[in-house]
């Protein structure tokens, strides 16, 4: 009897932990130029690029490739996979050169070579994305041991991450810009070890990635963001 | 018996020995592909000279982890790449005493003055960084001297996107050498003594410069 108890007190436990364990907070902030969609023609692509020229950290290709799938899911918005963009387009788009600012990028598409090759390819808007996610604070220790009649793990570890970008829309064929979403999201992940252990891992960057692909799709499709 | 069982014990050691050392040792043959570069062609034949201190480049360290890095195959990969791209005929030779029967323009003898490392070990950060510094020694098509080039690149990559640390570094030295692929597009002709000769066949014509702003 008192042992059901306690199995009942260590599974509402566990199960309060894992509520308010991985859950993450997001803020988004949007700049339009407009508030009607954004035209783009049949056979018009985008591409999402992320910026790589600072030291200290480069946008995650992986987090690129999220907020492509999510803006390209449905079929209504062509996205030309960056990998792709950047190697028909080498070296002008590499971190070392590439253009930081609208004013840059009109003088490289005064370049018959450069233009001609964004008209070829029906390359209507460039999205850059900046930022990264970063881990904030780390607490706490999981130990594992070994022993000849069997092994464990036991402790607690706890950790926050923040995930922070900024994405701006550019529009190569009237070379302005179209608009800008910033998020930031925050999280906190656990990992309980008593014999095995178990995680509870917060999808910082992947709310980051909902949050920000979904405000972009908005841009081109006009469908209401989930809340 | 007790021999048979020390034979056992020295062979375990042994293997044991051969595993710890080979968990602190990473070897790699650096492979990666290289795009066509977008840039307009130079009107001149350029002979480039590949040797075998080129072709076979090797790093290695032995600093607190031993490394070994095989450059050679995917240096050639770019250059040929490049001042394929650069120049509208490209010749690759393996000595600079082959080039007086090819009728070249310009010879181009690149070498490595130096490779640097950081791995997250050293640096306590999440990334491997990779730096690579090249001699670029270019000629006339009468073996005299024009330039004597030192460029540098450099190359990244976060180790948690990927499965192990040679992959890692891999993946760092690629975009490294993706790097001197641009310097080398970007930066070639501007080398004042190469803008010169150029300058001197009237034939220099490239895509709008700038600082990347």
């Amino acid at each position: 009897m008192k042992h059901s108890a306690i199995t009942h007190t260590i599974t509402f436990a566990l199960m309060m932990l894992s509520l308010a364990a991985c859950s993450t907070s997001t803020i988004i902030d949007e700049y339009r130029e407009t508030s009607l969609d954004l035209e783009l023609n049949g056979g018009e692509q985008v591409v999402i690029m992320g910026r790589r020229h600072a030291g200290e950290y480069e946008t995650e290709p992986d987090f690129i490739n999220c907020i492509g799938n999510r803006l390209a899911n449905g079929g209504k918005v062509s996205v030309m996979p960056e990998q792709h963009f950047l190697d028909s387009f080498y070296p002008w788009f590499e971190p070392r050169v590439a253009p930081l600012k609208l004013k840059r990028m009109g003088m490289m598409l005064n370049d018959p070579l450069i233009a001609e090759r964004i008209n070829g390819l029906s390359i209507r808007y460039l999205i850059w994305v900046d930022g990264h996610t970063e881990t904030t604070e780390k607490n706490g220790s999981v130990s594992c041991a070994l022993t000849l009649g069997g092994g464990g793990c036991f402790g607690f570890a706890t950790w926050d991450k923040t995930a922070s970008y900024e994405a701006t829309v550019w529009d190569l064929k009237k070379l302005d810009e179209k608009g800008r979403v910033k998020v930031s999201t925050e999280g906190s992940s656990y990992v309980l070890a008593v014999v095995a252990p178990i995680p509870f891992i917060a999808q910082v960057q992947g709310a980051a990635c909902v949050g920000i692909g979904d405000r972009l799709k908005s841009f081109f499709t006009h469908v209401e963001p989930e809340p | 018996m007790t021999k048979l069982r020390a034979a056992r014990y020295s062979r375990l050691a042994l293997l044991l020995t051969s595993v710890l050392t080979g968990a602190c040792s990473t070897d790699i043959i650096v492979d990666g592909d290289y795009p066509s570069a977008l840039t307009r062609q130079l009107p001149h034949h350029v002979g480039l000279v590949l040797d075998d201190t080129f072709t076979h480049y090797t790093f290695e360290s032995s600093e607190e982890q031993d490394v070994t890095m095989a450059l050679g195959e995917s240096q050639i990969e770019l250059f040929n790449q490049i001042f394929g791209d650069i120049f509208q005929n490209s010749t690759t030779l393996s000595t600079i005493n082959q080039t007086s029967s090819k009728k070249v323009d310009l010879v181009v003898v690149p070498h490595v003055e130096e490779v640097q490392l950081a791995m997250p070990f050293e640096t306590q950060l999440n990334v491997f960084e990779v730096w690579l510094k090249y001699n670029l020694q270019v000629f006339d098509s009468e073996g005299e001297p024009i330039a004597d080039w030192l460029m540098t690149a450099y190359g990244k990559t976060q180790s948690r996107l990927l499965t192990s640390e040679e992959e890692a570094l891999n993946q760092a030295t690629t975009e490294a050498l993706r790097d001197a692929g641009v310097r080398l597009v970007v930066g070639f002709h501007k080398v004042p003594e190469i803008r010169d000769w150029l300058a001197s066949q009237q034939t220099f014509g490239a895509l709008p410069q700038g600082d990347g702003q």
